[in-house]
């Protein structure tokens, strides 16, 4: 693999990848899900969720600098000799196809539910899979370019959402730790699923531009980007239902937006969902693409028919699983889990035996390439 | 004859090898250039032998026997002018003798009667004599040109009037009029093996990126084919992608527009008996820039800038938007408009999406029948066709009165963009659109428009990306794309062609700030 065939992508180009990555299915369920468990403190929850991604998130990045020419699967290899680590990526994109099963899952009971009552759900699934593999088949710079443009879409979702300001009551967070401590470091643990998408600053690192400390740089920010706007999110949420209330509505954001009508148009909730379902595409595709580079890498082989095949099994396990609530909920807490698993424990684990094997000749992964 | 057929294969057999190689690397020229061996002979009657065999004795080929019939004048007389050729031959040896033809100041010579039938094909005439092998010969191309006017499918309100006509000189001098540097080059190509059309690449060498200028050399001498028509030809053949609906070459027959994109460090590609040139690298933005928008003040040019650009989203999105606010989100509608879209739409038989179909297709009849029709019956078509089916059809309660005003939109907002094929496109991408809302509201729509986005990502014209400078994102080129900033402002060359020099323009202004410092 020599570095010049590589595609390479700028600093801005990865801050938006990891941004449209992470801000996805979840948002619109995250204040549902927050509140569940620390009441209106769901957003010192996310807040902490938020600062311990951040060392994760540092972790990652002093593994990946490490080898700082191989992508995340390589590295596998490499750490863990051939073998083991075909293995270990096998199991990484099944947790990939897990996750994209459930965005896709997640993603059609929410239309159904606000908008396409009576439309198959594999209708939405072949729309959503098959839109997301003629992006991803095109290559990781084109995902670039098309995240950076589409991000004016968070803008115009936090626009939006501006428009319930003069709504919003502060007292309804009041008093702030009043579910406990314990439950809040509980709650944050629901918080970690609409962030799941940080794995990618690992995957995706060795083709971005520039030096180790600015491309941290670049997560960090993009870091500080999500936890802002999901903290917006939480927060309108938060102040515009009561305690009580927001116990009832399943999608806060969407009951809020519905309650207001402009003379030209009513029913903001439908336009915020449309574009939701962009958010949604981009975080389905990273996922294709990483399954696909998977592929890849165990397969020894650069063709997009591994994408394709990834995304036509994504397409028929989302049929044969359906979306009814307890099977849902039920991999959803299996995604969760194999997101510890796979998203914070194995990179460690890795980052241990790489600064192990690899002691003695640091230099040891600039070499051999 | 039989040495001759082998040597003939012979030749080919080693053409053909030669072409394999351009394959690789670019030729200094191009294949059918080269020379083939047939020389002439000292009989006078043999090289008009095989003249006339090499014509198929075609009857405009005519033969003019001078001085007893020792020499001999050939020519079509179909391309040549004769009072030119009276000018440049007959009349300087009007008191000599003939046989000072071959030295008169506006001969050439040569000895292939091969290139010498190439130079009779393009209007010259020969020169032969008894007992030499030489062949002169004058050119004396007769040419009719139509004068340099507007172009009809391109006005502008301010600016230049002139636009381009069939003859290629012209084209290129009304060009070179306007840049008047040494660095800007002409390189002529002849594509079409029996057309053996002239086709000129115009580029300012030192702006344009020199792999560019490459590229389209490379795929320009790559056509092989016997008809080269005009510039919709070689489009096809030299384009990155031809499955795209979206055009990846700027047409236009405006100078002021070609110069223009020619200093930006684009490459223009003209072809002989056409007066469209076409624009390499192009991107989606440049379609929706017109000579007009710098001939008025900033503000304004911003203003039908940003009208032409939310033209486009009306163009492909406003049907497909008003069948998924019909059929699957009639909640959006705000409660007093409820009652006045609901009563119009109450009462007809078809779903809206057959509705919005039959009308689009109904525009479009009425738009191709116009085109072709000579200009008073085309404007009864319209009428007809606009004022007479729109009101009857609504009368009759087959469409409604809304659909009506959203398809007339829609077919006014396609017409807006400055460029023909690009309207073309976007009223062949509402048909898909229109089909996604109808079954699936808002969220087909979205899917729709974000399959458009992907595909216009992923684009490239010359290996420059199409959507610039929106994806990949480039703020600088932003003040050229939605808005049209001051002039002085525009110091540098947008980047999406690559230009080898970015700055376009130093300090412009610098009078404002010594007035203000005395």
């Amino acid at each position: 693999m020599s570095s010049q065939s590589k595609p390479m992508i700028s600093r801005r180009q990865f801050f938006f990848i990891i941004v449209q990555t992470e801000i996805g299915v979840g948002v619109l369920s995250m204040p549902y899900d927050l509140h569940g468990i620390a009441k209106q403190d769901g957003w010192i929850s996310l807040l902490i969720t938020a600062f311990s991604l951040l060392i994760i998130l540092f972790l990652l990045w002093m593994l990946a600098k490490r080898h700082p020419s191989l992508n995340f699967f390589q590295i596998l290899e490499r750490v863990f000799s051939k073998w083991p680590g075909k293995f270990i990526i096998v199991a990484y994109i099944i947790y990939f196809t897990s996750v994209s099963v459930l965005i896709v899952l997640l993603f059609g009971r929410m239309l159904s539910l606000w908008v396409l009552p009576s439309t198959p759900f594999w209708v939405l699934s072949i729309l959503m899979v098959s839109v997301c593999l003629y992006l991803t088949a095109s290559g990781l710079k084109i995902i670039a370019r098309l995240y950076t443009s589409l991000s004016l879409f968070l803008f115009i979702l936090i626009f939006l959402m501006v428009f319930c300001f003069s709504e919003l009551e502060i007292l309804y967070i009041l008093p702030v730790a009043q579910s406990g401590w314990i439950n809040i470091v509980k709650g944050a643990n629901e918080g970690l699923l609409s962030y799941f998408g940080f794995i990618v600053t690992l995957v995706i690192y060795t083709y971005v531009e520039g030096k180790p400390k600015d491309k941290f740089k670049t997560v960090f920010w993009a870091h500080c980007f999500v936890t802002c706007f999901y903290l917006f999110v939480v927060l309108v949420s938060f102040t515009f239902f009561s305690t009580k209330e927001i116990a009832l509505v399943q999608e806060p954001v969407l009951y809020m937006l519905k309650s207001f009508q402009f003379p030209i148009i009513a029913r903001i909730d439908l336009f915020f969902l449309s574009i939701w379902v962009v958010s949604v595409a981009t975080s389905f595709a990273t996922y294709l693409f990483m399954t696909g580079m998977g592929l890849q890498t165990v397969f020894q082989k650069q063709s997009s028919i591994l994408v394709t095949l990834a995304a036509i099994s994504i397409f028929i396990i989302s049929i044969f699983f359906g979306f009814e609530s307890e099977r849902l909920e039920l991999l959803g807490n299996v995604v969760v889990f194999l997101g510890y698993a796979f998203g914070i424990f194995i990179p460690i684990f890795t980052l241990c035996i790489s600064a192990l094997r690899f002691k003695a000749k640091k230099e040891g992964g600039k070499q051999s390439e | 004859m039989g040495f001759f057929k082998k040597f003939l294969v012979g030749k080919s057999e080693q053409g053909n090898k030669q072409e394999k190689a351009f394959e690789h690397e670019l030729p200094q020229k191009p294949h059918y250039a080269q020379p083939q061996q047939m020389s002439s002979s000292a009989q006078l009657s043999e090289n008009i032998d095989y003249l006339f065999s090499q014509c198929k004795q075609t009857g405009d080929l005519k033969v003019r026997a001078l001085d007893d019939g020792r020499a001999a004048l050939v020519f079509y007389e179909t391309l040549v002018d004769h009072e030119k050729m009276q000018k440049k031959i007959f009349a300087p040896i009007e008191m000599g003798h003939v046989g000072r033809i071959p030295d008169l100041p506006n001969s050439r010579q040569m000895t292939n009667l091969d290139e010498a039938i190439k130079k009779l094909l393009s209007g010259h005439v020969l020169y032969f004599d008894e007992d030499s092998t030489r062949i002169t010969y004058f050119d004396v191309t007769a040419s009719f040109n139509r004068s340099v006017e507007e172009p009809v499918n391109e006005k502008v309100v301010r600016g230049s009037h002139e636009g381009f006509v069939e003859n290629i000189k012209t084209n290129v001098n009304l060009i070179r009029k306007r840049i008047e540097d040494k660095s800007l080059v002409v390189k002529y190509f002849k594509v079409g093996k029996k057309t053996n059309t002239n086709i000129a690449i115009v580029y300012m060498n030192g702006i344009a990126d020199p792999e560019i200028v490459r590229k389209i050399e490379q795929r320009i001498t790559d056509i092989s084919v016997d008809m080269v028509q005009s510039p919709g030809f070689i489009e096809e053949f030299i384009e990155d992608s031809t499955s795209s609906p979206f055009p990846q070459m700027l047409n236009t027959e405006r100078p002021d527009r070609v110069s223009a994109n020619i200093m930006e460090g684009r490459i223009a590609v003209m072809a002989e008996g056409s007066p469209t040139s076409l624009i390499a690298p192009s991107t989606f933005f440049m379609f929706y820039q017109s000579p007009d928008d710098y001939n008025m003040r900033w503000y304004t040019g911003t203003f039908i800038r940003l009208i032409r650009l939310t033209s486009f989203l009306i163009a492909i999105g406003l049907p497909a938007f008003y069948i998924a606010v019909v059929s699957f989100h009639f909640e959006v509608i705000p409660d007093d408009l409820i009652v006045p879209v609901k009563s119009s739409i109450n009462d007809i038989a078809y779903p809206p999406l057959v509705e919005a179909l039959v009308m689009v297709i109904i525009i479009e009849l009425i738009r191709e029948a116009g085109i072709r029709l000579p200009s008073p019956v085309g404007q009864t078509i319209g009428i007809v066709g606009g004022l007479v089916i729109g009101d009857a059809v609504v009368r009759a309660g087959l469409i409604s009165n809304l659909m009506i005003i959203v398809v007339a939109l829609t077919a006014i907002a396609s017409f807006v963009v400055p460029s023909n094929e690009l309207s073309t496109t976007l009223r062949l991408l509402t048909f898909p659109l229109i089909f996604l809302a109808g079954t699936l509201g808002f969220v087909g729509i979205m899917f729709g428009l974000l399959f458009i986005a992907i595909h216009l990502t992923k684009l490239e014209s010359f290996g420059v990306p199409y959507f610039a400078p929106i994806a990949p994102l480039s703020l600088n080129d932003l003040k050229d794309t939605f808005v049209r900033i001051p002039l002085y402002k525009m110091n540098k060359r947008p980047k999406d062609a690559h230009p080898t020099k970015q700055l376009a323009m130093e300090e412009s202004r610098e009078w404002k700030k010594n007035e203000q410092s005395k």
